[in-house]
């Protein structure tokens, strides 16, 4: 393998690409875990945004609004660079990259699973509660299964954003793809100018984000309900 | 444990003035970007309609789906750092930054025009032909005041979206909002106030867009009868 890329490539560029794929194992493991993260964490406020308490409601329309209204960059820099000066703590880029993320995830997923879930005729949670169903039944055995359809395009689609999210961890010098390949560009060195370094950058967070995005299409035409 | 101290942003007349030019350049960068974007992604859209040839389809089609699927802040790296020495000319990192601003909206605006386009229903455009308006008078009278009328929600939610992106462009030096705070930050080692401070203005910032975009559809769909 690193043979064949030397000998396309040449030396140099070779390793280069080497190191940014490297480097690229660090943002999907940050995308993965604020995706996975975010989702348990957005799940739980959906499911609090339409709970038939009040102020549980409320405190998960706080949050969305809350967490949707932060830009992610100053997510970061709060967590990154906000809270060990305030605590005098030390905070890792990558816990601060991580909680950033996921806190953004969440409420963008609870966001979105509101609106599947609201989609859904309000006459099934009616019948529902005619057969004397309880609430988390309900929600579990009739409403959920059919917001699904609704819900999983968009979702996937958002793995996206989180993606090109994870760009903007280097900030706080998380080391992932988008920092290495700042590093090389600045590096001066020949065959590593910005106008190579950077659409290479680029080609690689495509090659992560576009089969993402075609997939989240192609799921919009075969889950659409009739 | 809890020892706020908000009065070292505000007692440093430096630091106010600061702030003031950040929210104005952010602002300023934004909105300029919002308006040749929306131009921009008005033509990435019409592009790609069923009477343009097919190799601008798929130019347009292309363009989109690589702005959408890098980050910004790759694309804005590239136009600041990589474009220039291809050109071999400098320009001001704020044209940098307005260019890679109006690079980025564009792509996301041409997808939810596109939509809106394409959600006009089709005896509209029948009604159009049938008396006799041309072509270009059938897309700018009948279906784009219609296209925008229906997604100018999806619309606002994009601008903002796009909108909370734009801080990264402190990152080449761009003396915005997010790029004041750093500044002030790396003086009086309030970090943590410095960016709750920060997080309000972006927050008031986006009320005033919210503001002016529904000020815009009060009055600019006046004209749509409710259905």
């Amino acid at each position: 393998m690193t043979e064949l890329l030397q000998l396309l490539l040449g030396e140099f560029h070779a390793k280069m690409l080497l190191v940014l794929l490297s480097a690229t194992q660090w943002t999907i493991y940050l995308s993965l875990t604020a995706f996975i993260g975010g989702g348990l964490i957005g799940l739980l406020f959906t499911v609090l945004k339409i709970s038939p308490i009040g102020w549980l409601r409320r405190l998960a329309t706080a949050y969305i609004w809350l967490f949707q209204s932060i830009p992610l960059l100053m997510l970061l820099f709060l967590t990154g660079l906000g809270i060990p000066a305030f605590f005098k703590i030390d905070v890792p880029a990558w816990l601060a990259a991580t909680v950033s993320l996921t806190l953004f995830t969440s409420a963008y997923m609870s966001e979105v699973w509101r609106g599947a879930l609201e989609s859904v005729p309000k006459g099934q949670w009616e019948g529902g509660r005619a057969l004397g169903l309880g609430f988390n039944w309900i929600l579990y055995s009739i409403v959920a299964p059919q917001a699904l359809r609704i819900a999983t395009p968009p979702t996937v689609g958002f793995m996206v954003q989180v993606i090109k999210g994870t760009s903007m961890a280097y900030i706080i010098d998380y080391n992932d793809l988008m920092r290495w390949g700042k590093k090389i560009a600045n590096s001066q060195l020949d065959g590593a100018e910005p106008y190579i370094v950077y659409p290479v950058v680029a080609l690689i967070y495509f090659g992560l984000c576009f089969p993402l995005s075609q997939w989240s299409k192609s799921l919009e035409k075969t889950m659409s309900p009739k | 444990m809890f020892d706020f101290r908000f009065y070292e942003i505000w007692r440093e007349p430096d630091f106010i003035d600061r702030l003031i030019n950040g929210v104005w350049v952010s602002v300023e960068l934004s909105t300029a970007g919002g308006v040749f974007g929306l131009i921009m992604g008005l033509t990435l859209a019409a592009a790609q309609s069923s009477v343009s040839p097919s190799v601008l389809r798929y130019a347009s089609i292309s363009y989109i789906e690589g702005i959408r699927n890098t980050p910004f802040i790759v694309q804005l790296f590239f136009v600041t750092f990589g474009l220039p020495l291809i050109f071999n000319y400098r320009w001001p990192f704020e044209a940098s930054a307005l260019l890679a601003i109006v690079l980025n909206f564009s792509a996301y605006f041409a997808e939810v025009l596109r939509a809106g386009i394409e959600s006009v229903h089709r005896g509209q455009i029948e009604a159009a032909q049938s008396l006799c308006l041309t072509r270009r008078q059938t897309f700018f009278d009948i279906v784009l005041p219609q296209a925008f009328a229906n997604v100018w929600p999806s619309l606002t939610s994009q601008f903002v979206f796009l909108f909370l992106t734009t801080g990264l462009i402190s990152e080449i030096g761009v003396e915005d909002l997010t790029w004041s705070g750093r500044y002030i930050a790396d003086r009086n080692f309030r970090d943590f106030e410095v960016f709750i401070v920060l997080t309000l203005l972006y927050v008031l910032i986006v009320f005033g867009y919210k503001a002016i975009f529904s000020l815009v559809q009060r009055f600019a769909f006046r004209w749509r009868v409710a259905r």
